[in-house]
């Protein structure tokens, strides 16, 4: 970090910032935020703490409703995008925002595009395009067509655009959350290399441990209020955790060995062809044992919603074989895979795990209102669905007035908590989980994985997806790897298996072979060893 | 803000919170109502009527004598069970426009059966009434097996199919069904006692046509408040309403809820139909259900599709049209005058709509974030 001399302006300064929305919902509360030029500034916080409204102030996307805000030492007004870029700041989205169908170097000029009247001048753009990136260390094509490369180097040519016009601040709202280990190594050494150059940059992320490898300074906010700023180097993970959630909170999962019983699920050359848009399967082969947690690690989009929802019966397979407990579950409908005892907490709650405008207590049967007590020969019990769901409210610690509370006024971990007690509580054979922890804050987080291993350990056989790596790898027993719809490593014991590890067969620069990946599992006796 | 309101409060002030949301309800209704006839009330004052003369014969009309009261009550019945039929698909968030199609193949059906079936009495009543039902369920069920299965828009095949029977209807009136001793396009009555009974038979005071299709029709809406409230299939119904993806994601056959929601709406047209062939006309007559098939999507949508507030949206619905009748005898403000009295309700309830919305839009975005 530089340091910065006495009397050179902070790089942008907010005073007594507040933002107040319409409809009365204080996101942003007096923050008082100070940011030396050349200085790396993480911005941490739960879900809604108001991370994210702040740096939208700061870019000119949403307009405080009193304080100030200074950018360059000067008080300044932002009435929208374009005049923060042009006081030199740039913002990369979380959504990326580029055009796909064309190159990265007709994105990056995209809107002062070099040449004359409305010609293009292709040349110029890819050669400046060329140079920025070898300046800043971001590796792009700029004849490469945005549809056509990954997810990384989009966001990287995002943060070239933003270089392009200028940028002498750069914010990052939650710029690893679609990438892999390599390529968040790759991205924090440019962003080191930036801040050599001078450029400021606002780091907003939830990964405590991603902040401390890059930040130089640590802000946390929470419930709209700026509650500390901190030197990296001072904290610690737990205490950065308890400033978050305002208590002392435990981030170690606390896991028994596995005890895996007999194979549950066993997953038999099974292919898949989209109808539309989607990844195929090609031949995936596995088995999950009762009792054990195996975890399905790759870059989004690789196929893992594909087979998340051909295991839990809401798509058919083309070709292959499934069997649960020794029951071909292939042509069976939802119902009967429901009735085979397969749970599903689906990846997007707000698609298809809950009714917004229902009840908690209505959510909660969704699986079992035909069954009894609940409701028998057509006719439901008011009183049973009523108490089943003060049971499951007190038991998962959902936080609701009452059971007759529509589950959309809830928050998102509360309401992923009335998905998880459904599934849960309805003792499933196998449980397939993807994204449990998806928008859901770090107390619930904990509640989640305890949740999950206690259903483990009752002899739940549970396949779980998730695009964070490091909880696939503090909460899997077992761990496979998907690719391009094919799965490409397997690891049957994860001690001393690092991310960097996983992230290299991720992204396919290794890969087991098939003979390794379909082996006989091993055998119980070996495993409780 | 990490907390929804809904998960700080206690139960008790939830449970407040909630009889005040129910009382701001009543009270926006009331205010709807209110705001439409203050909206009349200039439009008559500025074609140069006098609105209270106006107001008067429509507000206090219906009341006057016990036949209008009886003329209400019969208009009420049929609209109520109007739109307790489209309800029920509407909670499955299906817009079936086909009740007046399911109408008069109900009433068809019942009219065949009533006229050249002879029957014991009591059966006499009850055949044509289940028969009316099952017809209008048929009916029902060929745009929801379109719908559920061959994702076919309901909206347009209820209004085609719509035509079709209405057509059908005429020509079989028209030829077949023709009383030939009659001058005027109609066929036979039905036979005594098939009628439902008029209920002044009981009462001893004249009230016109109205009958015991009130009970019916009482009774039908309870039924569908039951079934949507305490049943599985009501429950199925709601869930696909409320999120089809979450309901099949649940295991819950969406595509048979969808069809089940036509077919019961359907029959309870059906019942309509019946409603106006047994107890109202006799005997089938063309254009029998007047416009009141479209009016009953007025009296759902009003209601939010609750079966008992249909009920109350149906009889405070016809009042209103009743009086408007009155009105135009009485004074010189023609019945355009409810015309757009309903219209500015409809716009109003349909506005309040679009708040709603907002809120859960509002709501979804700040759980993204």
């Amino acid at each position: 970090m530089r340091q910065q001399s006495d009397g050179d302006p902070p790089a942008v300064e907010a005073v007594a910032l507040t933002k107040t929305y319409p409809n009365g919902v204080r996101a942003v509360r007096a923050v008082d935020l100070c940011v030396a030029v050349g200085e790396i500034r993480a911005v941490v916080g739960e879900n809604g703490a108001g991370k994210s409204t702040l740096m939208k102030l700061l870019y000119g996307l949403e307009q405080p409703s009193s304080g100030q805000l200074r950018i360059g030492g000067a008080a300044q007004t932002l009435s929208d995008p374009s005049a923060a870029i042009a006081l030199g700041v740039g913002m990369v989205h979380q959504n990326l925002m580029l055009v796909p169908s064309f190159t990265i170097a007709q994105n990056v000029v995209l809107g002062i595009e070099p040449g004359r009247g409305l010609r293009l001048d292709t040349k110029i753009a890819i050669e400046r395009t060329a140079r920025l990136s070898e300046e800043s260390g971001l590796v792009v094509d700029p004849k490469a067509r945005v549809d056509e490369v990954s997810v990384g180097m989009r966001q990287r040519a995002e943060i070239l655009k933003a270089l392009y016009r200028g940028a002498r601040l750069l914010i990052l709202d939650e710029p690893t959350a679609v990438l892999t280990p390599q390529e968040t190594d790759d991205l924090f050494a440019s962003v080191r290399r930036l801040r050599a150059g001078g450029m400021t940059v606002l780091f907003i992320s939830h990964k405590l441990k991603e902040v401390q490898e890059v930040s130089d300074r640590v802000s946390v906010m929470r419930a709209g209020s700026l509650v500390g700023t901190v030197d990296t180097d001072q904290s610690t993970a737990e205490s950065l955790a308890a400033m978050m959630v305002g208590r002392q909170i435990s981030l170690t999962v606390v896991k028994p060995p596995a005890r895996p019983g007999r194979i549950t699920l066993s997953v038999r050359n099974v292919g898949y062809q989209p109808r539309g848009a989607g990844q195929a399967l090609h031949d995936i082969t596995f088995n999950v044992a009762a009792g054990e947690i195996v975890g399905l690690a790759g870059v989004e989009g690789n196929g893992q919603t594909e087979l998340t929802e051909i295991l839990a019966g809401l798509r058919q397979p083309t070709s292959g074989t499934i069997r649960v407990d020794g029951t071909q579950t292939v042509r069976l409908d939802v119902a009967g895979y429901r009735a085979a005892g397969i749970a599903h907490v689906s990846e997007d709650r707000l698609f298809n795990g809950v009714a917004l405008d229902e009840s908690i207590a209505d959510n909660l049967i969704v699986d079992r209102h035909a069954r009894s007590p609940i409701g028998a020969r057509g006719v439901l019990r008011p009183r049973a669905i009523r108490a089943h769901a003060e049971r499951l409210i007190r038991e998962y610690a959902i936080r609701a007035p009452d059971p007759s509370a529509p589950v959309g006024a809830l928050s998102g971990g509360n309401m992923q908590k009335v998905v998880v007690a459904r599934e849960l509580s309805s003792g499933p054979r196998l449980l397939v989980a993807a994204q449990l922890t998806r928008g859901v804050d770090i107390g619930a987080m904990h509640f989640m994985y305890e949740r999950l291993i206690a259903a483990r350990d009752d002899g739940a056989a549970v396949f779980l997806v998730s695009a964070d790596l490091a909880e696939l790898l503090s909460l899997a027993d077992r761990l496979l790897v998907i690719k391009d719809g094919r799965l490409v490593a397997r690891f049957d014991d994860l001690t001393g298996v690092s991310d960097t590890e996983v992230g290299r067969f991720m992204l396919g620069v290794q890969r087991h072979t098939d003979e390794q990946i379909r082996a006989v599992p091993p055998e119980p006796e070996s495993a409780t060893s | 803000m990490t907390d929804t309101m809904v998960e700080l409060a206690d139960r008790r002030d939830f449970v407040a919170s909630r009889r005040r949301a129910l009382a701001v309800d009543l009270s926006m209704a009331l205010a709807t109502i209110l705001a439409a006839l203050a909206v009349g009330f200039i439009v008559i004052l500025a074609v140069g009527h006098d609105p209270l003369e106006a107001y008067r014969a429509m507000l206090t009309g219906p009341l006057q004598r016990s036949t209008r009261v009886g003329r209400w009550l019969e208009d009420a019945t049929t609209l109520t069970l109007l739109g307790l039929s489209v309800a029920i698909p509407f909670r499955a968030r299906q817009i079936s426009l086909g009740a007046e199609g399911q109408l008069y193949a109900g009433a068809l059906a019942a009219a065949v059966v009533a006229i050249f079936v002879p029957l014991p009495p009591v059966l006499a009543v009850l055949v044509p009434l289940l028969v009316a039902a099952v017809a209008g369920g048929a009916v029902g069920a060929i745009p929801g097996v379109l719908k559920a299965r061959l994702a076919a828009n309901e909206i347009v095949a209820t209004l085609m199919l719509n035509a079709i029977v209405v057509r059908l209807y005429d020509y079989l009136l028209n030829n077949q069904l023709k009383q030939p001793d009659s001058g005027s396009v109609r066929s036979a009555n039905v036979p005594a006692g098939s009628a439902l009974t008029r209920l002044q038979d009981w009462f001893g005071v004249p009230l016109g046509r109205a009958n015991l299709g009130l009970l019916l029709m009482l009774l039908t809406a309870l039924a569908l408040w039951l079934l949507i409230t305490r049943t599985t299939l009501g429950y199925r119904i709601r869930m696909v309403g409320s999120n089809p993806d979450f309901a099949r994601y649940g295991g819950i056959k969406v595509p048979r809820v969808i069809e089940s929601s036509f077919i019961i709406g359907g029959a309870v047209a059906g019942l309509a139909g019946a409603h106006l062939l047994l107890g109202v006309y006799g005997r089938l007559e063309p254009g029998m259900a007047g416009g009141l098939a479209f009016e009953g999507i007025v009296v759902a949508l009003l209601a939010r599709n609750n079966p008992l507030v249909v009920v109350a949206a149906g009889f405070l619905y016809s009042y209103l049209r009743v009086g408007g009748d009155i009105m135009e005898q009485q004074t010189d403000v023609g019945t355009e005058i409810v015309v757009i009295i309903q219209a500015v309700i409809v716009l109003l309830v349909t506005a309040r709509l679009l708040p709603d919305l907002l809120k859960r839009r509002l709501a979804r975005k700040q759980m993204a974030r």
